[in-house]
């Protein structure tokens, strides 16, 4: 249940540690609330600082503290229903950045996401996740 | 063309439908799971509803099931499970393999279901797994709690104690 205000850890290598979010899109019935494999649109918070020499690298796209972005939730505290009946809670909420595309801003996940983001259209991140649950 | 083709699929509905006792075919589509129409007499009382919840409890579950229920969470089998134990569930879905602490227990006849916490990738993971589920295939008991008995029924208190959690596994390594 992520929604306006809730902050969320960001897992990829694009350089967010901490993320706000700030709008749940496409949710028209779900007054306002996103869950795993939504969309979302994400403020950051923290950010890795970013030396000049990699400034010039061509890495990943790195952001800064402020900057706007969409992301999509990979991870809940709020348990998610599974299809067949289970219900699966992580500790934390986490994140992964996304730019207007719908493609990952970085290339690697450290960490590990939900298997609901197969079922939601997610088959790239799901597939670079170190470990799926 | 059509008509002969609809014709060898009416027959090969007709030959599979036949050779299953007690499952009828569903014309519509031939992938669709059916269940099994209940085997047996009924006394008149029973098609009336007299002791309706009776029979349905011994009716409900298939049998393995059943066996299952009554080993794991039945108040004296002597294979019953704890909280507190070290349990893996292995189910049809993702994640096949779930491995954890089993930290409550919630016995509601049909909606039995249990919780298993387990800590992934720095993340702790906890999945609430429904006993009747027919996804659900096999709960392996790995290790009961070193004293014998939690001092409680629900372990949530294991959500904001790693350590204590860490002592509860031992020394395994789970994945």
């Amino acid at each position: 249940m992520i929604g306006l205000k809730s902050t969320l850890n960001c897992i990829d290598n694009s350089g967010a540690l901490v993320v706000e979010c700030v709008n749940v899109l496409k949710n028209k019935v779900n007054n306002g609330w996103g869950s795993v494999g939504d969309e979302i649109v994400v403020v950051v918070q923290r950010a890795r600082p970013i030396s000049a020499a990699s400034q010039a690298s061509v890495n990943a796209v790195k952001v800064r503290r402020g900057d706007v972005r969409r992301a999509v939730i990979v991870r809940t505290r709020k348990q998610v229903r599974r299809p067949d009946g289970t219900f699966v809670r992580f500790d934390d909420n986490a994140a992964v950045l996304l730019n207007n595309k719908k493609e990952m801003l970085g290339t690697r996940i450290g960490g590990i996401v939900s298997a609901d983001l197969r079922l939601k259209g997610w088959g790239k991140i799901v597939s670079l996740a170190p470990r799926v649950v | 063309m059509t008509s002969s083709l609809f014709r060898v699929c009416a027959r090969f509905m007709a030959t599979a439908s036949t050779s299953v006792e007690t499952t009828m075919s569903y014309p519509f589509s031939k992938t669709a799971l059916i269940p099994p129409m209940p085997v047996g007499e009924f006394s008149p009382g029973l098609i009336q509803g007299k002791g309706l919840m009776q029979h349905l409890r011994k009716t409900l579950f298939t049998p393995e099931k059943h066996q299952m229920i009554q080993t794991l969470f039945s108040r004296r089998s002597p294979k019953q499970l704890v909280p507190g134990s070290i349990v893996t569930v292995i189910s049809d879905q993702a994640p096949t393999l779930f491995t954890g602490v089993l930290i409550a227990i919630r016995r509601r006849g049909p909606d039995t279901s249990i919780r298993v916490r387990n800590i992934l990738q720095r993340t702790g993971v906890e999945m609430q797994f429904f006993v009747n589920s027919p996804t659900l295939k096999e709960i392996k008991l790995l290790k009961t709690p070193s004293k014998g008995r939690m001092r409680r029924a629900k372990l949530y208190y294991l959500r904001d104690a790693p350590d204590k959690m860490s002592s509860l596994a031992g020394s395994k390594s789970l994945n």
